[in-house]
């Protein structure tokens, strides 16, 4: 009997505690390279061997490679083919080996004796591996008493340590790739700032706003906007084919290219073309971008757009129709050399809409596909709000339920914002503060005196008619007054919850007939430049609008 | 609800004289047109001062054309003295500044009705 039997019940005890406090080590350990040293020396120790190594397969399992050794010899980094020798028999066969004479096994390459000068006798070969995946070998060589060879105890003991290396190994990879996940995913974050950056914010009042949610960190989805000297503002909206990271980099290519052509370029056609020009000469087989853009004239309420094979936006006009402006080429990026003719149109009142096909694709809540009807229902249900609001309309239809996105999702809308916007008791104590109200917010937006002084007195008339006709002065009740300027045109919007109006009621009485009342509908029409009732937003019954030109 | 519209009243030779001030919109109306039929009990005639208001608006008018009409029913004179520009603007707007008497001053009202 010799001390090297650990099967024995004493010996066995020593064996556990030595295993848990080298467990111990592993488990506290900051770098992994060095735990191992330590352990292969320990191993060497205490199994009482003249050499003890780590071999780990290369990602490719084709090649063994030596991590960590301890002995005469130092053979880290030594590389064997995988399936050669005793250590890739243990490797490939997942079992291990006992050669307690290498001379008499055919396996025995003694390639490693002939590069080191070191003399294999015998060898104990266990292998590392976690849930069935192969990791390596742990292998000890030569018992160090000269009459002493490997016994049943010793593969017992190695294969306990096999288990424990494993783990550790296993664990110091899984921390690993944490890491490098960690690493990715703060660029993925970053990404997606300097992406987000790339997209501007609307100041309070300005006539474009926009909204864009990507599907994934990363969006293949765009829209810009910028003001020109000569006061015209430059827009666009663009969607890269296919999502993720290759799409978002070709995005902040275009927009950048969009931004810095757009500033110098005063022709939109012309604009578009050398966009298509220059993404054509570069971008990667098979990408390209379809894209809006265009100007936004706000002294003439002037819209220029051009549209290269991107959906259809949508002008909402302000009696609650839409138009649609398709597209005039190709995506960019397809074809170099192309041409793009524009269009032209007046707001009057109306809201442009563009956007991606994430929108109209994207599905509500009971899992059904919104579609340009669903996307058109969203808008005239909030038509009574800013345009803004009515952007977030549609971003929260898509996102009910707490679904995740399937495309990324912009959106951008043209819409002179009011000039004043607020709600008012519906009582004639109130009237003269309307009045102080409406003539400050007409300050300064080139209307005469004189047609201030119109405008103000037919509002009031129009307040009057809601009150005592609308309401039958009934008390609590309220109503709220909008005032933008729409081009050449000011509109002025008064929304109530009275008695539903009629056309009917505009008309005036004959004046001959010298009755009081009934004047006012004539001051109305007289002081301003169209009156008309229109569809009211939800919330509301009534909608009246007050339109009057702005004189050149 | 503070007033924006302030009324007095005295004789001016052998009628009656009721002066506007401030804004004679639908708030004030009420008020306004029961001063001028209160005015008007008299029979003696009445000259409405506009002199001093600001703005007035179709209820404005409309106590106006009241008191006109009832003073033609009792065969009393009625007319409007020193209209202040917002108000011509609308009783203009109203065809009505044909219709009513116009005064630049209470002398020429009271020289004119002789």
């Amino acid at each position: 009997m010799t001390s090297s039997n650990h099967s024995l019940t004493p010996d066995a005890a020593g064996d556990i505690q030595w295993l848990a406090s080298l467990s111990q080590d592993f488990a506290a350990s900051l770098s992994m390279p060095e735990t191992l040293d330590n352990a292969i020396a320990q191993i060497m120790s205490y199994l009482e061997v003249e050499a003890a190594s780590i071999f780990l397969l290369d990602p490719g399992e084709a090649t063994l490679t030596c991590l960590a050794c301890a002995g005469a010899v130092d053979i880290r980094g030594l590389t064997v083919a995988n399936g050669q020798g005793i250590v890739g028999r243990a490797v490939s066969s997942g079992q291990s080996q006992l050669v307690r004479d290498v001379a008499a096994d055919g396996d025995f390459s003694g390639a490693i004796d002939a590069l080191t000068g070191f003399r294999t006798r015998s060898i104990l070969c266990a292998p590392l591996q976690v849930k069935g995946r192969k990791l390596g070998a742990l292998e000890v060589i030569n018992k160090r008493a000269a009459d002493a060879n490997f016994d049943a105890g010793d593969c017992q003991l190695l294969q306990a340590l096999a288990g424990v290396v494993s783990l550790a190994i296993h664990n110091a990879r899984m921390a690993e790739a944490l890491v490098e996940q960690e690493r990715m995913r703060r660029d993925l974050d970053l990404a997606r700032e300097i992406q987000r950056g790339l997209l501007p914010q609307s100041p309070p009042g300005f006539p474009v706003c926009a909204i864009n949610l990507p599907a994934l960190e990363v969006s293949g989805d765009f829209y810009d906007f910028f003001p020109l000297p000569d006061g015209r503002i430059v827009w666009g909206l663009g969607d890269v084919s296919g999502k993720g990271m290759n799409a978002a980099l070709l995005m902040a290519k275009t927009i950048s290219l969009f931004r810095c052509l757009g500033k110098r370029e005063p022709d939109i056609g012309r604009l578009l073309a050398d966009l298509n020009d220059e993404i054509a000469e570069t971008a990667l087989f098979g990408m390209f971008v379809t894209m809006v853009l265009g100007t936004y004239e706000p002294a003439s309420g002037a819209v220029r757009l051009v549209n290269a094979g991107h959906q259809p936006p949508l002008l909402r006009r302000r009696d609650g129709s839409y138009a649609e402006f398709a597209a005039a080429g190709p995506p960019l990026g397809v074809l170099p050399g192309m041409s793009y003719e524009a269009v032209t149109l007046q707001l009057d009142g109306g809201r442009l809409f563009v956007f991606t096909d994430g929108v109209t694709e994207g599905l509500r809540e009971d899992g059904s596909m919104l579609g340009l009807a669903g996307l058109q229902a969203i808008f005239d249900a909030h038509a009574g709000a800013d345009a803004a609001a009515q952007l977030a309309a549609v971003a929260d239809t898509l996102q009910a339920g707490g679904r995740r996105l399937r495309d990324d999702l912009t959106l951008l809308a043209i819409a002179p914002p009011p000039l004043l916007d607020r709600e008012f008791p519906a009582e004639s104590g109130v009237l003269a503060e309307v009045r102080a109200t409406l003539e400050a917010a007409l300050n300064g937006v080139g209307l005469a005196a004189e047609a201030v002084g119109e405008l103000v007195l037919a509002v009031n008339e129009a307040c009057m008619n809601i009150i005592q006709h609308g309401y039958a002065y009934a008390e609590g009740q309220v109503f709220r007054l909008r005032l933008w300027r729409d081009g050449g045109m000011l509109q002025v919007h008064l929304l109530d919850h009275g008695r539903p109006a009629r056309l009917d009621d505009l008309c005036p009485r004959a004046l001959d007939e010298l009755r009081p009342g009934g004047l006012g509908v004539h001051f109305m029409r007289q002081l301003s430049d169209g009156i008309a009732y229109l569809p009211p937003p939800p919330g509301y019954d009534n909608l009246l609008q007050i339109s009057k030109r702005l004189k050149a | 609800m503070r007033d924006r519209v302030e009324i007095s009243t005295r004789k001016a030779g052998e009628y009656d004289w009721l002066g506007l001030s401030g804004d004679v919109d639908m708030h004030a109306a009420p008020q306004v047109r029961k001063a001028l039929l209160d005015a008007l009990q008299g029979k003696n005639g009445l000259l409405v001062d506009l002199a001093g208001v600001s703005y007035m608006d179709s209820s404005g008018v409309a106590c106006l054309v009241e008191a006109f009409q009832t003073a033609r029913r009792q065969g009393s004179r009625f007319a409007l003295v020193a209209v202040a520009p917002p108000v011509l603007a609308v009783l203009r707007l109203a065809r009505l500044d044909k219709v009513f008497t116009l005064y630049a001053t209470v002398d020429e009202a009271l020289a004119g009705g002789r």
